[in-house]
């Protein structure tokens, strides 16, 4: 009856599942489960604190309270949408360049002692982001060494309040030219879009969270570049050779032999910082809670503040989702602007 | 193919199937226990969950245990002090699997009461009228008593003696003497305040009561906020720092109000018993005292911040859990916790031996008799970040008073119709 088992063919199959198996199950259980337990949560009105089958199926209705719905969760939602987007608008791209520029610089032939370079560039990657954060709040106080510095170079500098300051950058560029919430015109102040003002919308990461994002930054550095330099060394040297025989000078080199080369890596390392830049949330919860104003709320700790703070699990369930749909629609979409061109 | 196909899934379901097998309790019959009665009384035992204080605290707590489990041969205790309480705590009521007594904090416990997470305590608790009024209340949702408080602090207000004593002042008693001591104390040269004053709901609603104000109505149907009583007193709170007698904690590089009282860059704090050990140890030079809240113009008022001994819901073992947490609670568990100084002993009775031993806290102490309890419904965080970001939006002068008390109005309706 079973004898199809010990053809060839179906041994194989039984040897890769049985091998599949424990990884498989792991995945399943620890991963594969609650995913599915957090999308059936988010359909339901749970507190997160009795039982879970004693809440309420409730439709759409998390959705909708923070996508739809005019009222503080909605408001809170692309509060933390806003800031969580420029966040990564700040981080990413600067975090890919200052990698890829450490990268180049590291794996030049003439460099000497480049392991230590190497090793103190990965250092703050490998360090607990908790500890990290609180020699940031000291760094960073009203008292501390970076306004220290900057007094230092810069005499007639006062000194900012780093870790409470609720002015965006944007808002404090535009306020260069005279443009305040008082001079511009009365629609941007009054209006709402989602919940958010135009004058919100546009206010740019506010100091506060501009102090994490440098933070961030230094940080992930690191590991990006770590990334680029087994990237680089892959290239095999007689692109190089060929392109200086054909009198390329070492810009066009870079630009055009470098740089095309590292593509894939290149969405590799933008993918990642996306993700994590997206999901930020220790630094948030050492350094500010998601104060000053709320502008420093992310969409992660809006995530951990209604699931654990405010019985509230439901809610926090869908705007876990719906992060998750902004991250993968993002990626996907990011996919094909740097898919590799066939033609190399 | 399709037979593949099939095979694969059966493999899959069949693994799955081993998996739920594995997770499943052991199904052999156990064997029916022996009908005669085994004559030692089993030893329950029994777990205290709760977050982790200072050393000292934590040391107290355990000896307290400690002496419990002697006298009560039958219940063994264990003490469980975890970090990121909140979090733990929620994943253990709802996993089932609560553990028998736990602390709770009065703003947590609507949440807690709410989810049907806690029993109520009612006539289990013994001498329930013995505790203050306000810290029955502060525990009591919906017309029942949960559970006992386990000890208590109230805000007062903190003088630097010496800067007072510079400056010719008295301890304000009113909130023109706060203002004007306020004013006369601060040297902004030397980067010194009158005051210092956190963004903070928990330190602005003191203002609030005082000036006669409320948050929401008695049954909690509707905001109140947004009356001239609190405009009054939002005015009065933010101008302090706007005008410059008062400055926030992190605009003089500091973390919190303690910590800009302690460096002396501040005169005057508004803080609760906390204060107490913390500039003991961490500034033990700074001569201070304590006096009890200026009066607005309705009068006193203060804040009672209280922590509970809670029994879950589905306790494993309910009476021996009350046993417990009578026993804490009690004159003998009482008096042990509050004779280490640091927070107050929520029973009218123990008053006088406490004072006893610590007189220069009286003013903590009298706060018992005007304290609002610090608890609203569930959800009510989402109004604490709201007057939370409006009192700092304020500071930073992108916002007004009426404008404020307007939005936290709005937010705080929208919570209470849920």
């Amino acid at each position: 009856m079973f004898s199809w088992l010990r053809s060839r063919k179906y041994e194989d199959v039984i040897a890769g599942w049985t091998f599949l198996a424990p990884a498989g199950t792991i995945l399943l259980v620890f991963l594969v489960a609650p995913i599915l337990a957090a999308l059936w949560v988010s359909f339901r009105d749970w507190n997160g604190i009795s039982p879970m089958d004693r809440s309420n199926f409730v439709g759409l209705e998390n959705y909708t309270a923070l996508l739809v719905d005019k009222g503080i969760r909605q408001s809170d939602f692309f509060k933390a949408l806003k800031n969580t987007l420029y966040y990564v608008l700040g981080v990413v791209p600067t975090q890919t360049v200052i990698a890829l520029l450490l990268a180049t610089i590291v794996n030049q032939r003439w460099l000497k002692g480049k392991s230590f370079f190497r090793t103190s560039y990965y250092f703050p990657s490998i360090t607990s982001s908790v500890a990290i954060s609180l020699i940031m709040i000291w760094l960073f106080q009203k008292n501390g060494l970076i306004n220290f510095f900057l007094g230092q170079i810069f005499p007639v500098f006062e000194g900012l309040n780093w870790l409470e300051n609720l002015n965006g950058v944007i808002h404090l560029f535009l306020g260069i030219f005279g443009l305040n919430a008082r001079s511009v015109p009365p629609w941007m102040t009054t209006e709402k879009i989602l919940g958010l003002t135009p004058w919100d919308w546009i206010s740019g990461p506010s100091i506060t969270l501009l102090s994490i994002m440098l933070l961030n930054i230094w940080t992930t550095v690191g590991t990006m570049m770590i990334i680029y330099l087994a990237a680089l060394q892959d290239i095999p040297a007689h692109l190089y050779e060929a392109a200086a025989v054909d009198g390329a000078n070492s810009w066009q080199t870079f630009r055009r032999v470098t740089l095309p080369l590292l593509r894939p890596v290149t969405f590799f390392v933008v993918t990642l910082g996306m993700i994590g830049t997206f999901q930020v949330f220790d630094q948030i919860f050492v350094i500010s809670s998601g104060g000053p104003a709320k502008t420093t709320l992310t969409v992660a700790w809006m995530v951990y503040f209604n699931g654990f703070k405010n019985s509230s699990m439901g809610l926090a369930a869908a705007t876990a989702f719906v992060l998750f749909a902004i991250i993968f629609s993002l990626t996907l979409l990011q996919r094909r602007i740097v898919e590799t061109p066939s033609e190399l | 193919m399709y037979r593949a196909f099939a095979f694969k899934v059966a493999l899959v379901l069949g693994l799955l199937a081993l998996l739920v097998a594995a997770c499943a309790p052991a199904a052999t019959p156990t064997p029916a226990p022996p009908p005669e009665a085994t004559p030692v009384p089993e030893v329950v035992e029994l777990q205290l969950m709760g977050w982790s204080s200072s050393a000292a605290e934590n040391t107290r707590l355990q000896q307290m245990i400690d002496t419990f489990n002697a006298q009560h041969p039958t219940i063994q205790v264990t003490l469980n002090l975890v970090p990121e309480y909140d979090t733990t705590l929620q994943a253990a009521l709802a996993g089932g699997t609560p553990p028998d007594a736990f602390y709770v904090d009065s703003f947590r416990l609507p949440d807690l009461a709410g989810a049907g997470s806690l029993a109520v305590g009612g006539g289990r608790i013994e001498a329930s009228g013995d505790f203050y009024p306000s810290l029955r209340e502060a525990f009591t949702y919906q017309g029942d008593f949960y559970c006992p408080p386990k000890d208590f602090s109230t805000l007062a207000l903190q003088y630097n003696t010496a800067m007072l004593e510079a400056a010719g002042i008295e301890v304000p008693t009113t909130w023109e003497e706060l203002r004007a001591g306020a004013e006369a104390l601060t040297d902004a040269e030397a980067g010194v305040y009158g005051l210092v004053l956190p963004a903070d709901f928990a330190r602005w609603i003191v203002f609030l009561y005082q000036a006669g104000g409320s948050v929401t109505d008695p049954d909690f149907t509707q905001m109140t906020i947004n009356t001239p009583e609190a405009a009054a007193a939002l005015e009065f709170y933010t101008s302090l720092v706007l005008d410059g007698f008062a400055t926030t904690p992190s605009e003089v590089g500091a973390g919190w109000p303690g910590e800009a009282f302690g460096q002396q860059k501040a005169a005057m704090a508004i803080e609760g018993n906390w204060m107490v050990p913390y500039l003991e140890d961490q500034f033990p030079d700074v001569a201070y005292g304590v006096a009890e809240l200026p009066a607005g113009a309705g009068g006193q008022a203060t804040m009672a911040f209280t922590v509970c001994y809670g029994v879950p819901a589905d306790a494993a073992h309910p009476e021996e859990s009350w046993t417990l947490v009578n026993w804490l609670t009690g004159a003998e568990g009482m008096q042990q916790w509050t004779d280490l100084g640091l927070a107050m002993p929520t029973r009218a009775s123990l008053q006088e031996h406490w004072l006893g031993q610590f007189p220069d806290l009286e003013p903590f102490l009298a706060g018992a008799a005007y304290a609002h309890k610090w608890q609203f419904v569930p959800g009510f965080g989402d109004v604490l970040n709201a007057v939370n970001d409006n009192i700092q939006r304020i500071f930073a002068g992108q916002q007004t008073v009426e404008a404020a008390l307007a939005e936290i109005e709005a937010v705080g309706n929208e919570v209470l119709a849920r």
